[in-house]
């Protein structure tokens, strides 16, 4: 018996990691064909993310909207819900962070003004997906839809709030005004990470302590790896679904905040740095488990940051990187299956066999993988 | 007459020639889901379709200088993409949201980096010569005139496949199974047709329209590409799919409307009126929103959609 | 008015005595399950042969193995004497096979004709004027008056399944299967489809009437194989049935059917059961001693799932102490009834009162919290997370009440995982610890655990569907044991089950569903095996079948 838990185990994290071994290798064969160097950028990638101290910190300075919109996606697509608007959320918390912080910098301490842009961040991520959701219970309306509108409408909204309204008098480009350089993010002392870092830490931890330790966990894991169970358990299914919303697109929003008042110091129009896809792609290599999105999101940030240097020192426009995503999320589609067929014929094998046999194979969607928390 | 400085009778014509042009894209993608989402297929990979037609076709057209050549490369990266969707979802059976999502990552960054190697990014036009098609004295009436008759001849082709795709829905062998299949794939197995054959031939004409979008999009319409073009529409096209119920002639009337919201923003700042960009560009994603609400009640989706087919146990 | 079959029929017409198919030494296995056992079949033109039995018999098995759905593990098909492989549907056609599914193959958006022609060599571009015609005639024939260009939706059930004989008949078949085409039709169309069936035979068509309804059975087949537990037990040839008369025969079916002695055997009041290893259980014969009524349901009548009247106008009463065994064959409405108990399911008319709550279309969790039970037929589908763990699963509908949460937020983990030690010592479920995942374990034992959860709530009202489905004898009579202490500690228990033995073995009342009614309900001591068995397959007892 304990082989097979131990099975459950490794298989899981083994075909994540052979979705992205997998990935890299079609990846490399796509660039030799463009005629780059593969092996060249790969080591420019691993080195620019890794190698030396400067790269390992902006890759921990990455890691904190990445844990944080990864940690709100997670709640969702556990309840499997799709909330495709992270990016929408985003850009909202973040220009409310913006708004809300530079209003308040100077005029009352540091830590107020970060608490106070930080929840305007999250309620501002919060409130863009009440929509989604209020169409979803109301009228049936899948999310997936609306979640995606949204994101175009946030795109514009926020561009057009802070060509308007939220505009700095004082300068000429469309952004709002700026938080002075000492006021934003302090440094984890000792680094030059601010604390983001250590915010995206604990808002990981809040998921994994929500679905291994709370009710609400318990339900929003229950609806998402079989809805029907939930309704014949009578859980409040609507309820639930705009808890999962409503959390994530906070989270979302709080990345953003995250942004604007460690790095950037203020919102800019036309900026979208779309964590979106970098999310999805992460929480489903991490098979959907809390503390797994840690490592597999430094793995992503210091992709995101060498990736960063690939067009100078390799020939390599960043899209790459979008590309290795796309394909890591194919190669997992593939693992998936070819899980679902090992672990049918290992239950097969087993003398106590399952009796369930008029059915097909049941169909998992992928809400519905491997992971403890 | 005229509004302020406004010539109507010009501005409707603007609004015409521009907004017709913007809604063939939006059209043929549709077309193409439909045909998916009658098997039972949500292509939300659309979206990534869309932009590898748009750059495929960009780049074929720069180099050959044709039309012609640009979209068939356009709708050939479509089919690609569209048949990896299909072995995943039909014969991998693996979640179609999830699926589709994958391919458009992919489909973007590709088109995206391609164009940064190949182009390093420059905003180069693509020169085509397009055929253009003028009807003496249809053209002449006013204000709808132009915009109608006298117009690229891809445009004419675009609008000739909707009766077209009616026509091999409702009346084909083929039209016909796909609408089985979507619907109850079950009774359709049981009647001898052969599913995944179907469900795969409907991906690839899904993928190919969507590639065929992008391609028109970028190549007869804006002439220049830009990473990240389509802003949605594929996703846009997948909502008036829906909201169109699958109905070609439907899905034309949803095509022309959100290409006039498009487009109505750049014509009415054109003529000095004093809106933001944004205040407009807003619009087509809040209205696709609203009508799904108006229309919730009434969009009966094919039962078997997003839902992997297995015959029982053999 | 003669029916016509499309020209172009695979095939002769063979004489009477050679049969048009054979099926030899068929057997399939799913898992664990032996669904077909070594069952030969032969099948001559024009002559219905009616294929009897329970559910879990292996009829629907075999049939889908002759239409192609399904490929046999041992055993040969021949049609008109030659072996053939029958590797999908379309080969089954091409055979001249067709067949009827009892879920209907029909595709409702679709129009009559359409429907037809579905799956047929046809050219790319439809030309239905040729087959409308065709089709036209062959409605007329069937006494429908639909246009061919009206979608199949917005026909009655009736209309759709002579559609569905249509659409076989229009594409050559020769053979033509049914499987229990009866369940959704009035008596008046059960009329008309005979009469369809009976001028098929005349034309020479092979028909196979898959069914549980005796009656029926009879009433229009020439030959009848009776299935049990996937093999054959007995076959009635036409001259035998000729020979014993009516209700000879069915006597003779219904014991081999349900395997006990047939008629007669009445036992006493207070009498008590050995079971096969010496378990006691008392059946108190009467009637529960009157206590309070925990469970009352006036005028319910519910929709199935494709909208159809799936409870009919159902009244009943349990008292504490009782356990009312509800009998009857599969479909006939007893899950929705179930449903209908637990708060599951929308009723459309009448009401629901648990322990005097009033809990109509209140939801789940209120009928939870008036004292409802209910352990589901369908433990992967509905009634457990497959993914999660043995603990996970155990408090599954308690996860908010204490102790497994605290201020119902937090998990307390530690009183989860004892509350589920509890549970899987208390039933032996065989399971490595809490922390397995639940798919790993057997049926039996996830059927344990699920019924363990819900004791565990202590519900006032019980309801199982098929709780002992699975499980081997031991712990089926566990199960059963258990469900009778429940009962002698005073709740009400609704035992479901199409398992007439286990029904009989602890209830106190029994009643029997037939077509979404309630059709009798008996004291135990007053149950006659042959009286439930043709309440089961007919919906009235023998006394009135020749009426």
């Amino acid at each position: 018996m304990n082989r097979s838990v131990t099975r459950e185990r490794i298989v899981p994290i083994a075909s994540s990691l052979a979705a992205i071994v997998a990935a890299f290798l079609v990846g490399g064969i796509f660039l030799e064909l463009r005629g780059k160097d593969a092996l060249n950028a790969y080591q420019i990638l691993f080195q620019r993310g890794l190698g030396n101290s400067d790269g390992l910190t902006e890759t921990l300075k990455q890691m904190a909207p990445v844990l944080i919109v990864s940690g709100g996606l997670l709640i969702a697509l556990k309840a499997g819900i799709w909330n495709i608007g992270v990016d929408g959320q985003f850009l909202i918390g973040a220009l409310m962070a913006g708004a809300v912080g530079a209003n308040l910098a100077g005029d009352v301490p540091q830590a107020v003004m970060i608490i106070c842009g930080a929840v305007a961040g999250f309620a501002g991520g919060l409130a863009w997906a009440i929509v989604p959701a209020a169409l979803a219970v109301r009228f049936g309306l899948n999310e997936i839809i609306t979640t995606l509108m949204m994101n175009y409408v946030a795109v514009n909204v926020t561009s057009w709030l802070v060509k308007g309204p939220f505009k700095d008098p004082d300068r000429v480009a469309p952004e709002t005004k700026q938080i002075p350089y000492e006021l934003r993010l302090p440094f984890i002392p000792g680094t030059e990470v601010h604390i983001g870092l250590i915010i995206g830490l604990v808002v990981v931890v809040l998921v994994a302590i929500l679905f291994r330790s709370t009710v609400p966990g318990y339900m929003l894991t229950v609806l998402g790896r079989n809805k029907r169970a939930a309704i014949h358990a009578g859980m409040p299914v609507g309820l639930l679904t705009v808890l999962a919303l409503l959390l994530s697109g906070g989270f979302a929003g709080l990345a953003g905040a995250n942004d604007v008042m460690g790095v950037q110091g203020v919102f800019k129009a036309n900026w979208d740095p779309g964590y979106g896809f970098t999310a999805f792609a992460l929480v489903y290599l991490a098979r959907l488990n809390s503390l797994a999105i840690i490592p597999f999101a430094f793995f992503f940030s210091f992709l995101l940051i060498g990736g960063a240097s690939m067009p100078r020192r390799a020939d390599v426009p960043t899209y790459y990187i979008q590309i290795l995503e796309g394909l890591m999320l194919i190669f997992f589609a593939c693992s998936v299956y070819f899980e679902r067929r090992l672990m049918a014929a290992w239950n097969r094998r087993r003398s106590e066999g399952s009796e369930e046999h008029a059915a097909p194979a049941p169909i998992e969607s992928p809400a519905v993988v491997v992971g403890e928390v | 007459m005229s509004i302020g400085d406004v010539n109507v009778a010009d501005f409707l014509t603007a609004l015409l020639m521009a907004g017709l042009l913007r809604a063939v894209p939006l059209t043929l993608a549709a077309l193409g889901e439909a045909v998916g989402e009658r098997a039972g297929l949500l292509n939300l990979g659309i979206e990534g379709m869309m932009l590898s037609g748009c750059f495929f076709g960009f780049w074929a057209a720069y180099h050959t200088q044709s039309l012609a050549i640009g979209m068939l490369v356009a709708i050939v990266s479509g089919i690609i993409l569209g048949l990896i969707f299909g072995v995943l979802t039909i014969t991998m059976r693996v979640d179609q949201v999830l699926v589709g999502l994958a391919i458009t990552i992919f489909g973007a960054g590709l088109s995206a980096f391609l164009f940064r190697d190949l182009f390093g990014g420059k905003n180069v036009a693509v020169e085509v010569d397009p055929i253009n098609i003028s009807i003496p004295v249809l053209r002449d009436i006013p204000i709808i005139g132009e915009p109608l008759f006298e117009r690229q001849l891809i445009f004419y082709i675009c609008w000739a496949l909707v009766p077209i795709f009616a026509f091999v829905l409702m009346r084909t062998k083929f039209g016909l199974e796909v609408r089985a299949v979507g619907e109850n794939p079950f009774a359709a197995d049981a009647a001898g047709v052969n599913v995944v054959r179907v469900r795969f031939t409907a991906i690839a004409i899904a993928g190919a329209m969507a590639g065929f979008a992008g391609g028109f999009l970028c190549v007869a319409d804006v002439k220049i590409f830009s990473i990240g073009m389509t802003v949605g529409q594929g996703f846009i096209a997948l909502a008036i799919t829906m909201l169109g119920r699958w109905n070609p002639y439907r899905i034309v009337i949803g095509a022309m409307l959100f290409g006039g919201l498009q487009t109505l923003g750049d014509q009415l700042q054109i003529n000095g009126v004093d809106i933001q960009t944004e205040f407009i560009g807003m619009f087509p994603y809040i209205g696709i929103m609203l009508a799904l609400v108006i229309l919730a009640g009434r969009t009966a989706l094919p039962a078997a959609l997003g839902i992997p087919y297995a015959r029982g146990q053999r | 008015m003669v029916i016509r079959a499309s020209a172009g029929i695979a095939g002769t017409l063979g004489a009477q005595d050679v049969p048009v198919v054979q099926m030899k030494e068929i057997s399939k296995r799913f898992g664990t399950v032996q669904a077909n056992s070594n069952v030969s079949l032969q099948l001559f033109p024009g002559e219905v042969h009616a294929v009897l039995g329970e559910n879990g018999a292996g009829k629907t098995t075999l049939m889908n193995i002759l239409s192609g759905m399904y490929h046999p593990d041992a055993g040969t098909i021949e049609i008109n004497g030659a072996p053939v492989t029958i590797a999908s549907p379309s080969d089954a056609l091409e055979q001249g096979i067709g067949t009827v599914y009892q879920h209907f193959t029909l595709v409702p958006n679709l129009s009559v004709i359409e429907n037809v022609i579905l799956g047929m060599k046809t050219r790319f571009v439809l030309d239905l004027s040729g087959a409308e015609r065709r089709l036209l005639e062959m409605l007329g024939d069937f006494g429908l008056t639909a246009s061919p260009r009206t979608e199949v939706r917005h026909l009655s059930l009736g209309e759709r399944q002579r559609v569905e004989i249509i659409k076989v008949l229009f594409r050559g078949s020769r053979v033509l299967l049914l499987d229990e085409p009866t369940s959704v039709l009035t008596p008046v169309e059960v009329e008309g489809l005979f009469k369809i069936l009976l001028r098929l035979k005349a034309e020479g068509v092979a028909v196979v009437l898959i069914t549980h309804k005796l009656e029926e059975a009879l009433e229009v087949s020439d030959r009848v194989s009776i299935l049990r537990q996937g093999r054959k037990v007995g076959e009635l040839l036409p001259d035998d049935i000729a020979a014993s008369g009516r209700a000879a025969t069915k006597k003779l079916i219904v014991e081999l059917m349900f395997g006990g002695t047939a008629g007669g055997e009445q036992p006493n009041a207070d009498s008590q059961h050995q079971s096969a290893d010496g378990i006691q259980t008392t059946a108190t014969g009467d009637a529960a001693d009157s206590g309070r009524t925990l469970l009352e349901l006036r005028g319910v009548t519910a929709l199935d799932s494709r909208g159809a009247k799936a409870v009919r106008d159902i009244s009943l009463q349990l008292k504490a102490g009782e356990i009312l065994g509800i009998a009857g064959v599969d479909g006939n409405g007893q899950k929705e009834l179930g449903e209908v108990i637990a708060g599951q399911r929308h009723v459309t008319s009448g009401s629901v009162s648990i322990a005097g709550q009033e809990i109509t279309n209140k939801g789940v969790s209120a009928a939870a919290k008036a004292g409802a039970g209910y352990v589901t037929d369908d433990r992967l589908g509905e009634g457990a997370v497959p993914g999660a763990s043995v603990a996970e699963n155990a408090v599954l509908k308690t996860i908010s009440r204490r102790p497994f949460s605290k201020g119902g937020f937090w998990l307390d983990r530690p009183a989860i995982e004892a509350h589920a030690q509890s549970l899987i010592d208390e039933f032996n479920v065989k399971t490595p610890d809490t922390s397995t995942r639940l798919t790993l374990l057997s049926g039996g034992n996830i059927q344990k655990l699920l019924l363990a959860r819900e004791l565990a709530t202590d519900p006032q009202v019980l309801v199982c569907n098929k709780p002992t489905n699975g499980l081997d004898l031991k712990t089926a009579q566990f199960v059963l044991q258990t469900l009778r202490s429940q009962a002698d500690q005073g709740k009400a228990v609704v035992l479901i089950s199409s398992e007439l033995e286990e029904i009989l073995e602890i209830s106190d009342r029994v009643g029997v569903m037939y077509n979404g009614e309630l059709v009798a309900i008996f004291p135990r001591a007053e149950v006659k095996i042959e009286t439930i068995g043709h309440l089961m397959l007919s919906g009235r007892d023998r006394a009135e079948a020749f009426a």
